[in-house]
């Protein structure tokens, strides 16, 4: 385990030499993230594969509707020399396909699933991204969208359920909020001293 | 050759969670299996960018039921980093005692579900027995036994209470002067050898195609890499410890490094108990009262090492009052979900059981 601030630097010279980095920022002593263009994912990802990162810790995506584009994110380890890097790429929203990275790293399968089910986002070469796996017959736009509203949907799905019996409160003795009121009023007249 | 469909779980003893293990088997060999999530719980992400910073304290720890700290702690953690707060150096001692306790818990957890599928459940009896007494201990430390909501963003809640090391000292003691017996009533004990000896492999090319953390990778590649290790967070490179591993990974191996661990997590809480400063144990994270809190804008990935591998969170935040985006990397995501299609045929219908307890799958974190 070398020292932490040489990997970070080796890191990013690696980037540096393969791809063209829209952004780079170094978060802490082992992290780094590096935001790239769509078509520079692949080949930045077989690159730092190649350098040792050879774990695919987490990939998922972000939402930002007003810009109208998704946000990927890889994050990629490696043991030897620890440092996380981060891959973003953003992606059009209104289209939002992405070429799988199973090829590269094996292990991208059922993040890459989850993520179409959240997010709606196509992994081409992932032979079955389409398959459901938590939501079961999902009858809406993915969830983890912003413009995904979970309450209307759920007044929508869940209609509101009539009761047969009225349990709201008419007589003020069985209001809670009225028996609160008056054990506070009890507890301040009882105490000494000062009155605020 | 005729193909019949089982199903492991979610009503099973040797399952732990709420997942279930779809098996097509032939005789009783497993021909094809997937896992099939989402009976817990769905929807945490979600909810958490609808809550306030504040809030979501109360939600994270139930992502992952045996162990909840650790979701506290990567969200204290990964907030921190946003906001580029240093909290009091005591925090830093209270958070390890409070991580490695839970890890012990979670290790008799798992170690006594080991007693489910071998039908062996004295053990069971005894690790859950001592697991009681830990939930007694965090029920003095933090008022709760099972989601503590105990560290939070800027330190924990509350100050350790007076005289807690005594209890602390009192159960490790007792722990470690019954640590034979344990070997004895598991992994040593011969009836049991037999079940989990020179089952469920796992080399260690499946470990990195898999992308399989934490016991299950330590097993098989005979490298030190614990999170802890190499990228040591609140004070783990202060403490001394080891930790264990081996090449050779079958399910009596795994749980051998399990105890072993727990021998090292013994040994961790002693250090911080002895070398833990006084001082306070929270420092305001923003300005203004808690429900006006604000994150700075970022991008952060904040890992811990859990008992089943790394646990992350992955936190966005826009500078409001709520996570823009939070992303749970569960660690038995690789294990449960990839390696049980991939890997778990080929093996026998009651090694599954084996697999999801030793390689550690805990359906919550997949749910989420």
């Amino acid at each position: 385990m070398t020292n932490s601030m040489n990997n970070v630097e080796f890191v990013k010279a690696l980037v540096a030499k393969n791809i063209e980095p829209v952004k780079t920022e170094t978060i802490g002593k082992y992290q780094v993230a590096f935001e790239v263009r769509k078509n520079d994912v692949h080949h930045i990802l077989v690159a730092l594969k190649n350098a040792g990162w050879i774990q695919l810790s987490y990939l998922s995506a972000i939402d930002w509707p007003e810009e109208n584009h998704f946000e990927l994110v890889y994050i990629v380890m490696n043991w030897e020399k620890p440092v996380y890097v981060q891959i973003r790429a953003k992606i059009q929203r209104d289209d939002p396909v992405i070429d799988s990275v199973l090829p590269i790293y094996p292990g991208a399968k059922y993040y890459e699933r989850e993520c179409h089910e959240f997010f709606g986002v196509k992994f081409p070469g992932n032979p079955d991204y389409e398959k459901q796996l938590i939501l079961e017959n999902w009858d809406d736009i993915p969830p983890l969208r912003k413009d995904f509203d979970p309450e209307a949907y759920s007044d929508r799905k869940f209609p509101k359920r009539v009761y047969t019996t009225d349990y709201s409160v008419t007589n003020d003795k069985d209001s809670k909020l009225k028996k609160r009121e008056q054990r506070i009023a009890r507890a301040l007249s009882l105490r000494g001293g000062k009155k605020q | 050759m005729k193909q019949m469909k089982l199903f492991l779980g979610p009503q099973h003893p040797g399952m732990h969670g709420n997942a279930s293990v779809h098996m097509y088997v032939d005789g009783d060999i497993i021909k094809r299996s997937y896992l099939l999530p989402g009976m817990l719980h769905r929807g945490f992400e979600k909810g958490m960018e609808r809550k306030l910073w504040v809030n979501n304290i109360s939600l994270i720890p139930r992502v992952c039921v045996p162990e909840p700290d650790i979701n506290e702690m990567a969200f204290a953690q990964a907030a921190e980093a946003l906001l580029g707060l240093e909290v009091p150096e005591r925090t830093h001692w209270i958070r390890m005692i409070i991580l490695e306790l839970a890890r012990i818990s979670s290790h008799l957890m798992s170690y006594g579900g080991l007693g489910g599928p071998t039908g062996h459940y004295t053990l069971m009896y005894h690790a859950h027995a001592d697991r009681n007494t830990i939930l007694d201990i965090f029920e003095k430390i933090t008022g709760a036994r099972v989601y503590h909501q105990y560290i939070v963003i800027g330190g924990v809640r509350k100050d350790l209470p007076e005289g807690i090391e005594t209890d602390i000292n009192a159960f490790l003691d007792d722990l470690e002067s019954r640590y034979i017996e344990y070997r004895d009533l598991g992994i040593e004990n011969p009836s049991v050898i037999k079940r989990i000896k020179d089952t469920i492999m796992l080399p260690a090319a499946v470990v990195w195609e898999l992308g399989v953390t934490g016991i299950g990778m330590r097993s098989s590649v005979n490298r030190p890499y614990d999170i802890r290790k190499v990228m040591p967070y609140a004070r783990y490179d202060q403490v001394e410890f080891e930790v264990p591993i081996s090449d050779y990974s079958d399910a009596r191996s795994r749980v051998d490094l399990k105890l072993k661990e727990v021998v090292q997590s013994i040994s961790i809480i002693r250090q911080c108990l002895k070398k833990m400063p006084e001082g306070p144990v929270r420092v305001k994270p923003s300005r203004g009262q808690s429900m006006r809190w604000t994150v700075p804008a970022g991008y952060v990935y904040s890992p811990v090492e859990s008992s089943r591998g790394e646990f992350g969170y992955y936190m966005v935040s826009n500078g409001g009052t709520t996570p823009y985006r939070v992303g749970v990397r569960g660690a038995s995501y690789p294990q449960g979900l990839l390696g049980i299609e991939k890997y778990l045929p080929g093996n026998r219908i009651d090694d599954a059981a084996l697999w999801v307890d030793t390689m550690g799958v805990c359906s919550p974190e997949i749910d989420r």
